[in-house]
């Protein structure tokens, strides 16, 4: 079966690499604000993330 | 066909998303079940598990079949043979049927190693870290999503829940077919294809790094999905005055309180996964070996040793839960508990940025290995912290009798300068090929 693609050499990542940590940078950005969120509806009585209670 | 690597990631990534979606669909809507079949508890509890019990035997047979068919093929079986018997449990009257039917669809969770090896066919060693990451982590985020989405978008419906989530996996398995390529190179299928036999299976089997990595793998991912099930409980009943002092007076309301606290676990865990997959790529490119005993001069040695660093804090952060505890500190064992969800997401993605690595020609026989038979750990674990007498005690009794000496048997199977996969139990020659790539 025929393919094409963009291969790299293997001691450096490709193009896509940057978007890639991009990509899991934001994740992090999204673990941390809403664990963040949900602790402060917890600690302050108001309910958890995104319900209340 | 044209086609591209990050292509290749986006289909696995989607495709496991939605496994785990599925997967977890029968615990979002486990309190409607039970009102519609008007379950007792121990019945409840029994739906409960059944998520896990297809998952050790199931991920070993998977990674097998995805070195043997291609994962393509079999991550596409998966999602339709999953996707139909969701739609046939949306029709189900029967509580019987319909608890064959969920065991079934939740055969789904068994596509992690199809997707690790699809992902290690096709991205450089310099990268595989972040590319796994980028995958595994992405895709794990489907089980919390789906106990947040599922149930505020069908509220009690759960029957159109698990037709629709049966559709969409139809489509996506043809979706996997129609894009999805084995491997980069046709040589690599090619290996893994003939190096999926029994003698190959066993020699995975019988390394002394695979069972290393096994077990790390079993004391990070194995106790974060026991941590899932075990954390709601142990908040409402080890902190249950200090939520009732943050003003939640019924039992929904600490039921929400404890909730949360165990889902910044969840999450964090998830989330932070292309992160350690990243940051083993980082080790790797600079060299970074800062552990005694463990080998230096591998080719991959900086991610042995940043796999070793995550063990460690796993096992120190278990520890302070413990001190959290008996200190009766909800604010401190919260805050403990977030950093163990970070180190604990550590674990995994420091481990699938190795797997491929160490075993290039069979990617599929080590990841079923080394996933599989860890998530017995999510059956094992729950039951040393309920035995522990003090509810606080349990985490430091685990890390005593199992994670320190998990700890240690890496430390001991990783000290290997030359070519770690040929010891094992017994002297079996290492494939000339994998010599060779090691």
């Amino acid at each position: 079966m025929t393919q094409e693609t963009t291969t790299q050499t293997s001691g450096t990542p490709g193009g896509w690499y940057r978007y890639g940590v991009m990509f899991l940078y934001l994740e992090m950005f999204i673990a941390i604000a809403v664990s963040a969120y949900s602790l402060y509806m917890a600690f302050t009585g108001k309910g958890g993330f995104p319900g209340k209670h | 066909m044209k086609t591209h690597k990050v292509e290749q990631l986006v289909i696995a990534t989607v495709g496991f998303f939605w496994c785990f979606l599925m997967w977890f669909s029968t615990a979002a809507f486990s309190p409607s079940i039970a009102a519609h079949y008007h379950l007792n508890i121990a019945e409840l509890g029994l739906l409960a598990s059944s998520a896990i019990w297809m998952a050790p035997i199931g991920r070993i047979i998977a990674g097998w079949a995805a070195d043997r068919f291609g994962a393509p093929r079999t991550f596409a079986i998966i999602l339709a043979g999953c996707g139909l018997v969701s739609i046939a449990s949306a029709f189900t009257s029967s509580y019987e049927v319909l608890f064959i039917e969920r065991v079934i669809v939740a055969i789904a969770g068994v596509s992690f190693v199809v997707g690790i090896q699809h992902v290690a066919q096709w991205f450089d060693a310099s990268e595989i870290g972040t590319a796994e990451g980028l995958y595994a982590g992405t895709g794990n985020v489907g089980a919390g999503v789906g106990a947040l989405v599922l149930p505020r978008l069908f509220g009690l419906d759960y029957q159109g829940a698990f037709l629709w989530l049966g559709v969409i996996a139809l489509a996506l398995a043809a979706w996997y077919l129609w894009r999805g390529e084995a491997a980069r190179h046709e040589t690599a299928r090619h290996t893994a294809r003939q190096s999926s036999d029994l003698r190959g299976t066993v020699f995975v089997w019988t390394r002394y790094i695979a069972i290393a990595l096994m077990l790390a793998y079993a004391m990070s991912f194995g106790l974060e999905i026991a941590m899932n099930a075990w954390l709601p409980g142990y908040f409402s009943r080890g902190f249950h005055e200090a939520i009732l002092a943050l003003g939640f007076s019924s039992v929904v309301g600490v039921q929400i309180a404890a909730g949360t606290f165990a889902a910044v676990q969840s999450f964090s865990a998830s989330l932070f996964r292309p992160f350690a997959g990243f940051m083993s790529d980082v080790f790797q490119r600079r060299g970074w070996t800062p552990m005694p005993f463990i080998a230096k001069t591998l080719p991959y040695a900086p991610r042995l040793h940043w796999l070793a660093i995550a063990l460690i804090l796993i096992t120190l952060s278990m520890i302070a839960l413990t001190i959290a505890g008996l200190a009766g500190s909800l604010p401190l064992s919260v805050l403990v508990l977030v950093l163990f969800g970070v180190f604990v997401s550590f674990g995994p993605g420091g481990t699938f940025a190795l797997v491929p690595l160490l075993f290039p020609d069979r990617p599929g026989v080590a990841a079923g290995f080394i996933g599989g038979v860890s998530t017995a750990g999510g059956i094992v674990y729950p039951l040393i912290f309920a035995h522990s007498g003090n509810i606080h005690m349990g985490y430091l009794y685990a890390a005593v009798t199992m994670l320190i000496p998990f700890v240690l048997f890496y430390f001991w199977a990783a000290r290997y300068e030359r070519h770690p996969e040929e010891h094992g139990l017994f002297e079996l020659p290492p494939p000339a090929a994998e010599t060779e790539k090691a």
